[in-house]
């Protein structure tokens, strides 16, 4: 398996804009927007279907492509399969479910996807909590713990609309395994203009001193929301949106390194997730700064999902405790 | 329910019956090869490998039609266990070398334990956890038919396998959306890992099932080549085929049969020696 290349960029979607302008959507909104546009650039883009077209967004695309959906109903597994056999005769397939289901079917996304390195993008939605009322059943909270496992499958989680039109660019033209992490709740735009998505590399949404916090997807805006608070005390946390895995390691050693404190926010099982893939690099550096995850210790439950985020301090006003309480732990 | 025969003249006859002698003798050449392989590995599925040689034999002798460079028929071996089977073929039929018998499961060989197309490009699809070929081969033959393209895609289960859910997923998806160029044949030798289908979990009606998910049914003896091969060319153009090969793990050839038909025990030297000899004589006095 060779290392994963820098995609090509889609003239037709790299163009678009920062969202619309208009109020905030999910990823999984600009999913399905986008998924319709590069289809009609690439006809090689299909779509394998779990009797959740509605909840996943790919609607739109069945009633522009109707031959190019393939509706497989509640089996998972046998749209895994079939996704694979399309992505092996040149297709690009989206298997699209929430990210729960979807990824439960390991053993089959093992062997059929990563072992026999079929190029299907899995498109996992309704990541953490944010499905709340549903509860643990529903939340996927534990995917990127499978998916980061196979080594040949790339893990993608866009934090706003602008990074998911030009990640799905990225995915048309990109023919290797992937999984596509997407949320249920609207988000802001968090980048800048200009921004531009490249594979591995994290960008670094608030520039600051002593603790740096790496987010990803649904957690982004949250922990600048968090940042922007600390500002008012006179602190500057850094933020970080990992919007790719596996991540660029001297990014992130620059990026830590230059902290006494480094915080990990995920909308996730502790274990597993974005905080693991990070230990690993920052345990490496030669002065290594503190670390410290918020993360999902228990299997999650029912509720609204604003209470679910303040219960487990994923909440703007518990990052900013959190950040508050471990500056003063350790101080200068 | 077995197949018809074809209702032919003489000449016919002895046509296809020097055809069926023909392959019947490049599957006692398999049996060898793939016996020599788990030989010298130490370690291989003997009795699953030699229940399907006959199948794999008449596949890759006479039906799988691979152009090279081009988008020819497809296998798939969802039993992935079985691969020293679909090795031996490929040795015989020239495509392997002979010297990479003796690599089967070594460290860095293209001939895993179970099939890894990202190893071998004569592999087209990485099996060996039970259950997941069907739907890959199902995800091909839609390919195909949105490309236009008129080929066939063949995957090979085992009837242990069919215990798996997804198997039966794979079935209900084909039969309900009537995916043609798609053959499945089930190796049907009534044993599985722990004892006999019938009594770890019976699949029993086998045909009555498959019927009723959509699949034109063919019931084939699984070591005669002539009836594999007919079934094969009569099956249904416009839906999906399934063929349910009856065999016998372990079967060597018309009255013999390694280790009792095992499903995973070595041959000890001695065995081993026995079956080559035996299958030699077959070569030797055979058809």
């Amino acid at each position: 398996m060779t290392e994963r290349s820098e995609g090509v960029e889609s003239t037709a979607v790299t163009g678009r804009p920062c969202g619309d302008g208009g109020a905030p959507k999910s990823t999984r909104d600009w999913f399905g927007a986008a998924l319709v546009e590069i289809a009609r650039e690439y006809d090689h883009v299909v779509v394998v279907n779990c009797d959740l077209a509605k909840a996943t967004r790919t609607l739109p695309f069945k009633e522009e492509f109707p031959d190019r959906f393939f509706e497989c109903g509640i089996a998972e597994a046998n749209a895994i399969g079939v996704a694979a056999g399309l992505a092996q005769e040149g297709f690009r397939p989206f298997v699209a479910s929430f990210g729960h289901f979807l990824t439960g079917k390991f053993l089959e996304i093992f062997q059929t996807v990563g072992l026999n390195d079929a190029g299907v993008v899995l498109v996992g939605t309704h990541a953490g909590l944010a499905i709340g009322r549903d509860g643990p059943t529903q939340m996927g909270l534990r995917d990127l713990a499978l998916m980061r496992t196979l080594p040949n499958v790339g893990v993608f989680q866009p934090a706003d609309g602008a990074e998911t039109w030009q990640m799905m660019a990225h995915l048309a033209t990109d023919r290797r395994p992937a999984y596509l992490r997407l949320c249920r709740q609207p988000l802001p735009e968090a980048h800048a203009d200009g921004y531009r998505f490249r594979f591995g590399v994290p960008p670094v949404l608030r520039a600051g001193a002593d603790v740096a916090v790496f987010a990803m997807g649904g957690t982004v805006p949250v922990a600048v929301e968090a940042a922007d608070r600390l500002a008012a005390d006179g602190l500057a946390p850094t933020v970080v949106n990992v919007s790719s895995l596996p991540v660029d390691r001297a990014a992130v050693e620059r990026l830590a390194g230059g902290h006494r404190q480094v915080l990990v926010v995920e909308d996730h099982y502790a274990v597993g997730g974005l905080a693991d893939e990070l230990a690993r690099i920052v345990l490496g550096l030669p002065d290594r700064p503190r670390f410290d995850v918020l993360a999902v210790p228990d299997y999650g439950q029912a509720g609204p999902p604003e209470d679910l985020y303040r219960r487990y301090r994923l909440d703007a006003e518990g990052i900013a405790a959190h950040i508050a309480a471990l500056l003063q732990e350790a101080p200068a | 329910m077995r197949a018809e025969r074809t209702v032919a003249g003489p000449a016919v006859d002895l046509a296809r019956r020097a055809d069926a002698d023909r392959i019947a003798r490049l599957a006692t050449r398999c049996r060898l090869v793939l016996l020599e392989m788990i030989h010298r590995a130490g370690s291989g599925h003997a009795g699953s490998s030699l229940s399907c040689a006959d199948i794999v034999s008449v596949l890759r002798f006479d039906q799988l039609d691979r152009p090279p460079g081009g988008p020819g028929d497809v296998f798939v071996l969802s039993k992935g266990h079985a691969a020293p089977a679909w090795y031996a073929a490929l040795v015989v039929g020239g495509d392997l070398p002979a010297g990479e018998v003796g690599t089967l499961r070594a460290l860095d060989s293209r001939l895993q334990g179970h099939p890894d197309r990202t190893r071998l490009g004569l592999v087209d699809v990485s099996t060996g956890a039970l259950g997941q070929g069907l739907s890959v081969a199902v995800g091909r033959a839609l390919a195909r038919r949105l490309h236009g393209r008129d080929s066939t895609v063949y995957c090979l289960l085992g009837d242990g396998e069919c215990q798996e859910g997804q198997v039966w997923e794979a079935f209900l998806y084909a039969g309900a959306r009537r995916v043609p160029g798609l053959v499945a044949i089930i190796d049907h030798n009534g044993s599985q890992s722990d004892g006999a289908v019938a009594d770890i979990l019976p699949l029993y009606p086998l045909p009555e099932k498959l019927r009723a998910f959509g699949w034109h049914v063919a019931e084939v003896d699984g070591h005669d080549h002539g009836e594999l091969r007919d079934a094969l060319r009569r099956r249904d153009r416009d839906a999906p085929t399934v063929i349910i090969a009856h065999t016998r793990k372990g079967r060597l050839g018309p009255d013999r049969v390694l280790l009792d038909g095992s499903h995973s025990d070595l041959p000890s030297a001695a065995e081993y020696a026995a079956a080559v000899d035996y299958l030699e004589t077959l070569l030797e006095t055979g058809p």
